[in-house]
């Protein structure tokens, strides 16, 4: 915990906005004091007198001044953190959460799913995996977006297309004469990876349609529930397992996840709503 | 620490009109129909109910209050006395301690309005028409997160402490009033009523099938009867606001960085909407059955405590006449 009153935010300046798409913006933000988080916890970003909102930090934990969040532009909280510019103040409460299971991810070759915004939390992931690259076989990161111009991260991916144990993938729904990697939804990459299911693990964070679809896939394939792992968006208030909205069956999203293994949640209810 | 004492009405009242002074009671008065908690005032005194199930007010609201600030906290307030509390809200506060006071994290503004509280329990000595703690496990009469215990019984009034801080407040009575110590007789009537409300309950409650079958009901059951008693639900949430046992809320932001929390239901349309615009609770009989699912299946899964003390009030509020012991009852015959 970083503070003592669980409501009470921590201030932190933003230092500056990076546009990485028409609709994602990127908030790179300096925490009053060092704040550190497991990859894969999210926090509760808070703009002074109009909400709040759960995202997933998409910088490396092993960075402790700094804190990137990227969003992405969808209702009341977003479109005013979309309006802010550097200079200004929010508000983080956090860590919360289970975020990825490193430790599972050791020794394995890792299979990375992204869809859209998805690729925020992941970066983060793959930060940390790029600095502990000897702990893991491989990793094969697939990447699907609507579009070219929804790709995000684009000097990251060719940083990643530099490191001999990663592979990357992209896909997009719809191409331009400017694209010359793969067209279809994210599950198509799936068709084309190279990797050995007995000893490998995957990683889904995505729309929940495309993580219903890439869950499928998957299965189809051969790797086994408990080796899937998902990241789960619910509606979400507290972040501390109290105030109920992210309930999904008994679990409480926010606390006992947002990170689950498929097994660990598949018979609960309405999970890709 | 356990220890019985009695005192005339008249020297209570007198003992209740120092204590006035120092502490701010809060006790059930009636209005109509209805009796609910109030602030005491010395006018109040001789019009406080004892033994009658059950405020209208689950106990609940004086630690959670239908909306406080939690980032800008008031110091304590003034020490309170709540009197005239019913086992089954007692037995609610359960699960209400290990939701907000849990090891991972402690709700400050939860624990500073609940260590402010000096909770005097009282035994039923009648019952109401929805009451069915028994079904539920719970007993009549206060067992659990009470200071003392008190009853009206033949004119007398019967004290029984529970804790030390109990043991405190009679300490504090004693420098103006007298305590009697009650004989074995006074104990045993005191006790033989207790059975008596308890067979009531039960046998008034007859069929109603209890909390270990009931989220096996709920889990078994299909959508149809959910639809079927949602039929005339608005929405309006009163199930959840009222029941001691709901724990839902919504922080809401203040400027400066506050925030403000406020009670919220999951009977409300869009509770568990997110961004996308994707809601799993739309339809109004899965919000209906999302209720149950949580007391009756979920929470007993997660927590020790129940999460249904059987009060009955949800029943009493609902302006569309629903009623859950029926739905049960139906369940169960099915
Ligand atoms: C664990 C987790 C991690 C996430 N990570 C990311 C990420 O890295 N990047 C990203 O772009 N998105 C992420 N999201 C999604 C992000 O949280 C939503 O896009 C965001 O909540 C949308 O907020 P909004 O107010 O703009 O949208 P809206 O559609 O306006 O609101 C979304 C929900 O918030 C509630 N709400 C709206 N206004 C208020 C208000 N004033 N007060 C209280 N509640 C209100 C509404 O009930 C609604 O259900 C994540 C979600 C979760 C659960
Ligand atoms: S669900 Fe109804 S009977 Fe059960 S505790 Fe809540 S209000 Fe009382
Ligand atoms: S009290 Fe009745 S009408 Fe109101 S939300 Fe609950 S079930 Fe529906
Ligand atoms: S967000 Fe409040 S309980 Fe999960």
């Amino acid at each position: 915990m970083n503070n003592t009153n669980i409501y009470k935010p921590i201030k932190s300046k933003l230092l500056e906005v990076i546009e990485e798409s028409p609709t994602i913006k990127t908030f790179v933000l300096k925490p009053e004091h060092n704040f550190n988080f497991h990859t894969g916890q999210f926090v509760e970003l808070v703009v002074d007198g109009v909400g709040e909102a759960p995202f997933t930090p998409s910088s490396s934990p092993l960075i402790k001044d700094r804190i990137d969040i990227t969003v992405m532009q969808t209702g009341y909280v977003t479109e005013r953190l979309h309006q802010m510019k550097g200079g200004e103040t929010l508000g983080i409460r956090g860590p919360y959460g289970r975020g990825y299971p490193l430790e599972k991810l050791y020794d394995k070759e890792v299979l990375i799913l992204g869809g859209g915004c998805g690729f925020a939390p992941l970066r983060s992931l793959l930060y940390n995996l790029e600095a502990e690259q000897e702990r893991v076989k491989k990793v094969t990161f697939c990447y699907g977006s609507k579009s070219p111009q929804e790709c995000i991260y684009e000097p990251y991916i060719d940083e990643l297309r530099n490191i001999p144990k990663f592979e990357v993938m992209r896909t997009v729904d719809e191409a331009d004469e400017s694209w010359t990697e793969q067209v279809g939804v994210a599950t198509v990459l799936l068709d084309k990876i190279d990797v050995n299911i007995d000893d490998s693990v995957a990683v889904v964070v995505g729309p929940p349609i495309m993580m219903k679809f890439s869950v499928q896939k998957l299965l189809e394939m051969g790797y086994p529930e408990h080796n899937i792992y998902l990241s789960m968006e619910k509606n979400m208030s507290c972040g501390l397992g109290k105030c109920g909205h992210c309930m999904m069956g008994e679990y409480f999203v926010c606390k006992d996840g947002p990170v689950f293994s498929y097994d660990e949640i598949k018979d609960k209810p309405d999970i890709w709503k | 620490m356990n220890k019985y004492y009695s005192l005339t009405r008249h020297d209570w009242e007198k003992s209740l009109a120092n204590l006035i002074n120092d502490f701010g009671i809060y006790a059930p008065l009636f209005y109509g129909e209805q009796q609910d908690y109030e602030l005491i005032e010395a006018e109040s005194i001789p019009h406080i109910v004892y033994n009658q199930p059950k405020p209208a007010t689950p106990l609940k609201t004086f630690f959670m209050p239908v909306e406080e600030n939690v980032v800008h906290i008031e110091p304590p307030p003034r020490r309170k006395i709540i009197l005239g509390i019913p086992s089954c809200d007692l037995e609610a506060a359960n699960i209400q301690d290990e939701m907000y006071l849990n090891r991972d994290y402690v709700d400050p503004v939860y624990k500073k309005n609940r260590d402010a509280c000096i909770l005097i329990g009282t035994d039923c000595h009648s019952i109401q028409e929805h009451c069915h703690c028994t079904t539920y496990g719970i007993k009549p009469y206060p067992q659990s997160n009470h200071d003392l215990t008190l009853s009206l019984f033949g004119g007398v009034i019967y004290l029984y402490t529970h804790s030390e801080k109990g043991a405190e407040l009679i300490k504090e009575m004693e420098k103006h009033t007298t305590f009697h110590e009650p004989t074995e007789n006074e104990i045993q009537s005191l006790l033989d009523k207790r059975k008596e409300v308890e067979e009531w309950l039960n046998h008034n409650n007859q069929g109603l099938p209890d909390y270990r079958k009931t989220g096996e009901l709920v889990n078994q059951s299909n959508q149809e009867i959910w639809k079927k008693y949602s039929e005339t639900c608005v929405s309006c949430g009163a199930c959840a606001t009222i029941c001691p046992t709901c724990t839902c809320f919504l922080l809401m932001e203040r400027p400066g960085f506050e925030k403000v929390r406020h009670l919220d239901a999951c009977q409300y349309p869009g509770f568990e909407k997110v961004a996308a615009g994707e809601d799993p609770l739309s339809p109004l009989h899965k919000r209906f059955y999302n209720r149950y699912m949580c007391k009756y299946v979920w929470k007993p899964q997660k927590f020790e405590s129940t999460a249904c003390t059987g009060c009955g009030r949800c029943i009493e509020a609902c302006i569309g006449n629903i009623n859950k012991n029926e739905l049960f009852m139906e369940l169960a015959n099915h």
